[in-house]
């Protein structure tokens, strides 16, 4: 009885170390709509933690964006190769808004972007980039296996764009040259952000998906 | 028959229970709506902090928040999108609704009415002050193109900078001048005047140091529609560009010394003509006169190798043509929804070129016979890319392209096959154990080891599937290792055919004057490798040609 107890008591302990872990890691969460509701709406998606990490926040403070980008994919398990059946993708983006101190967080959907407010603490902008939305990928009348994927993309501005690496020239480069900044400091921080962009290093990917599920009859 | 009633008066129970306690049997959404659009509703945009010494008369609305309360709040407390606290000693008299946000409360908390909270997000639109829910459609919500935001933009600057890829012809070439865009209802318009000035030593007042790049384009249509445009030119320009992208090409350059293009000069003026359909079809006509020069490599810097001398420059044909073409480019790679649609990639170019040009120019300074030239030639870079379930894909890649018809084609027309980017069981433009069916000769022949083949062909096969990198690596603790390796990474195992040949000379082992040659001339290898994103690192090895070593390959980005 004893040592029923104390396994009962280390198997709880184990539980919930793994939950406060799995809580902590960042990531994308994805749920399933209740049964009843499988063909009427899609899935809820979440992400988080992903501005949690010391690096993300640095480089938001230092007014690099973040961009978030969600892909939903509806799949059916088949024989042999699995068959994707709707598409849903949208974003968030995190900028830091040097007038007033202020962390702004933008859902786009389709190019339609939605403010999701702007905030004085990093603390509740990631509140806002974490608040979960219905995705409109409802599973259609069939009595396939279904599954849904979610890929979350995390990254600082991409250095193909021009525009975008333009935009990091007129920040770090041009102030320094108008000698309003420490030109040796902007050049190095420029090809620190450079490099490491380049070789991918601001730039995660979390993905989740649910368990198979069919249509209640 | 006991079903039906037994259901009924439970309906009737639950009904009057509401009713009895005057609850909103509306949804939350509904709920928060109805009271930020009503009149009376004190609406807040943003932060909202209620002190504790203070009191508000309700009902109170707060878009996005936070709201923090410590006072209290007399009414109903409305949160959309907004998270809210309640501070010890807070007190609401009425309801407190919670849309698309959470409730942190302290101790000794007072909440008169229902607490009722859904963490959704609200979709909605502004309409003046009042808020109409968005139905959700999931037209709106397709994937988008990449690239069509960027498209959009409108901009003036008078000091615009860009850097293009490293070489060693040029160095780093850097772009400074004004540019101009204007998107409108109707189209958009756009003129670029860049000058271009070339880093790699010697650095002087010439036109090895300095070039130009200037451009107009007017496009009539926002989505779909007609494009003019007109450019004027004095830039050094690659000879091949189809098997590495420019960042690898540039950072082989830089970090290894090792330069895997070669350069001509192309000095003139083109006219395009054509339309596209949204971002991902375009069709255009492309007419123009250039004079094309041969350059040598100069010397730029590198990390690794810098005091070594730097691979010859091949010499080119110089001289003047007049260009006619067509440029076809249809990239639906983004778009996932469409499953036979979508994941493709064409590139097809076809060019007329008619002119008067020195072949062969060497090193000695004897004066060119000139030739009166007009040839033919096509290029088709085609890719599909298939994903056979999440995190699995299937990606086909055919390049092929070359001499149509008419006169030999000129050196900067030219192709070559192997190394990077082509058949990666091979080096670069080298062949000690095999024929030369890379470069057609360039390799034993000529300084530089020049693409000399008139016509190519390559077909590239891969086959990648996702694993998690997290489990070595997490995101908070491993800083020093950063550099590629976050998120997931892919397998991959790879196949690449392919050679070149000539048309009407050459050697037996390398001429085929009709069609494509038997495909047991083809030259082969297989691969795996482990793909980070935007590092990958890949084993290679030839299956044709059994004494070529194993090759090592570091790629930024995919291999196709």
């Amino acid at each position: 009885m004893m040592r029923h107890a104390l396994l009962r008591a280390l198997g709880l302990a184990a539980v919930l170390v793994t939950a406060v872990g799995a809580q902590r890691a960042p990531g994308v969460e994805i749920l399933l709509p209740t049964p009843t509701r499988l063909t009427a709406e899609g899935p809820l998606v979440k992400a988080r933690g992903v501005l949690t990490d010391e690096r993300m926040r640095e480089l938001l403070a230092s007014g690099f964006p973040a961009r978030l980008t969600y892909r939903v994919e509806l799949w059916s398990s088949e024989r042999w190769l699995d068959q994707l059946h709707r598409t849903a993708e949208w974003e968030v983006d995190v900028r830091w808004r040097g007038v007033d101190k202020k962390y702004v967080v933008t859902q786009i959907v389709g190019g339609r972007s939605l403010s999701l407010g702007a905030f004085a603490r990093i603390e509740d902008a990631e509140s806002a980039v974490e608040r979960p939305l219905r995705v409109p990928v409802a599973a259609p009348n069939s009595r396939r296996r279904f599954y849904y994927q979610a890929v979350l993309e995390v990254r600082t501005l991409s250095v193909s764009d021009l525009d975008e690496v333009n935009a990091w020239l007129q920040g770090e480069l041009q102030p320094a040259v108008r000698g309003e900044r420490n030109p040796g400091t902007a050049l190095s921080r420029g090809v620190r952000s450079l490099t490491t962009r380049l070789l991918g290093g601001e730039r995660r990917e979390y993905g989740s998906r649910t368990p198979l599920f069919r249509l209640p009859r | 028959m006991r079903i039906v009633l037994s259901t009924v008066v439970a309906l009737v129970t639950l009904a009057s229970s509401a009713f009895a306690q005057g609850r909103d049997t509306r949804t939350i959404a509904a709920v928060a709506v109805g009271t930020w659009n009503a009149e009376g509703t004190t609406r807040i945009i943003g932060a909202y902090d209620v002190p504790a010494d203070k009191e508000v008369s309700g009902p109170v609305a707060v878009l996005n928040g936070p709201a923090l309360i410590s006072g209290r709040i007399v009414g109903t407390l409305v949160a959309i999108n907004a998270d809210v606290r309640l501070e010890p000693g807070a007190r609401i008299t009425g309801d407190l609704i919670v849309l698309g946000g959470t409730v942190r409360r302290g101790d000794s908390v007072s909440i008169g009415g229902e607490v009722r909270t859904q963490a959704e997000l609200l979709r909605y639109t502004m309409d003046g002050e009042q808020i109409v829910a968005d139905e959700p459609i999931l037209g709106d919500w397709r994937p988008r193109i990449a690239g069509r935001r960027a498209d959009r933009d409108t901009y003036t600057e008078l000091f615009f900078v860009a850097a293009r890829t490293y070489n060693r012809v040029e160095g780093l070439p850097i772009g400074v001048g004004p540019r101009f865009r204007r998107t409108t209802s109707w189209g958009r318009f756009e003129i670029e005047a860049l000058g271009v000035v070339r880093t790699a030593e010697p650095i002087r007042w010439d036109r090895g140091t300095i070039g130009h790049d200037a451009k107009a384009e007017l496009r009539v249509g926002v989505k779909n529609g007609l494009v003019a445009g007109g450019r004027l030119f004095d830039v050094v320009a690659p000879v091949e560009d189809w098997q590495l992208r420019e960042v690898e090409a540039g950072l082989s350059t830089f970090l290894r010394h090792e330069d895997l293009r070669d350069h001509y000069g192309r000095h003139g003026v083109e006219g395009t003509i054509g339309g596209r359909l949204g971002e991902e079809v375009s069709l255009h006509g492309v007419f123009g006169r250039e004079r094309w020069r041969s350059l040598d490599a100069r010397r730029p810097i590198s990390l690794l190798r810098d005091r070594e001398l730097w691979r010859v420059n091949p010499t080119m044909d110089e001289g003047t043509v007049d260009l006619f073409g067509a440029r076809l480019r249809v990239d639906t790679r983004e778009r996932l929804r469409s499953p036979w649609t979508g994941g493709w990639y064409i590139k097809a170019d076809f060019e007329h070129g008619r002119g008067t040009i020195a072949r062969d120019v060497g090193p000695l300074p004897v004066v060119p016979t000139l030739e009166d030239v007009s040839y033919t030639r096509g290029f088709l870079d085609a890719r599909r890319y298939t994903k056979l379930s999440p995190g699995t894909e299937l990606n086909v890649r055919i390049v092929t392209g070359g001499q149509l018809g008419g006169d030999r084609l000129p050196r900067q027309r030219r192709l070559s096959v192997g190394g990077p980017g082509s058949i990666e069981g091979y080096d670069f433009r080298r062949s000690k154990y095999d024929d030369d069916v890379f470069t057609c000769g360039g390799i034993a022949g000529e300084l530089g080891r020049p693409a000399l083949c008139d016509r190519i062909a390559v077909g590239q096969l891969e086959l990648r599937q996702d694993f998690d990198v997290r489990w070595v690596r997490t995101d908070r603790n491993d800083e020093w290792w950063r550099p590629g390796l976050n998120g997931r990474g892919q397998w991959v195992v790879f196949a690449d055919a392919g050679r070149g040949w000539t048309v009407g000379d050459g050697a037996p082992a390398i001429r085929n004057d009709r069609g494509i040659p038997p495909l047991r001339t083809f030259r082969t290898s297989l691969g795996f490798g482990v793909d980070f994103g935007e590092l990958g690192f890949y084993l290679a090895k030839s299956t044709s040609t059994a004494k070529e070593p194993l090759n090592f390959l570091v790629r930024v980005g995919r291999r196709f």
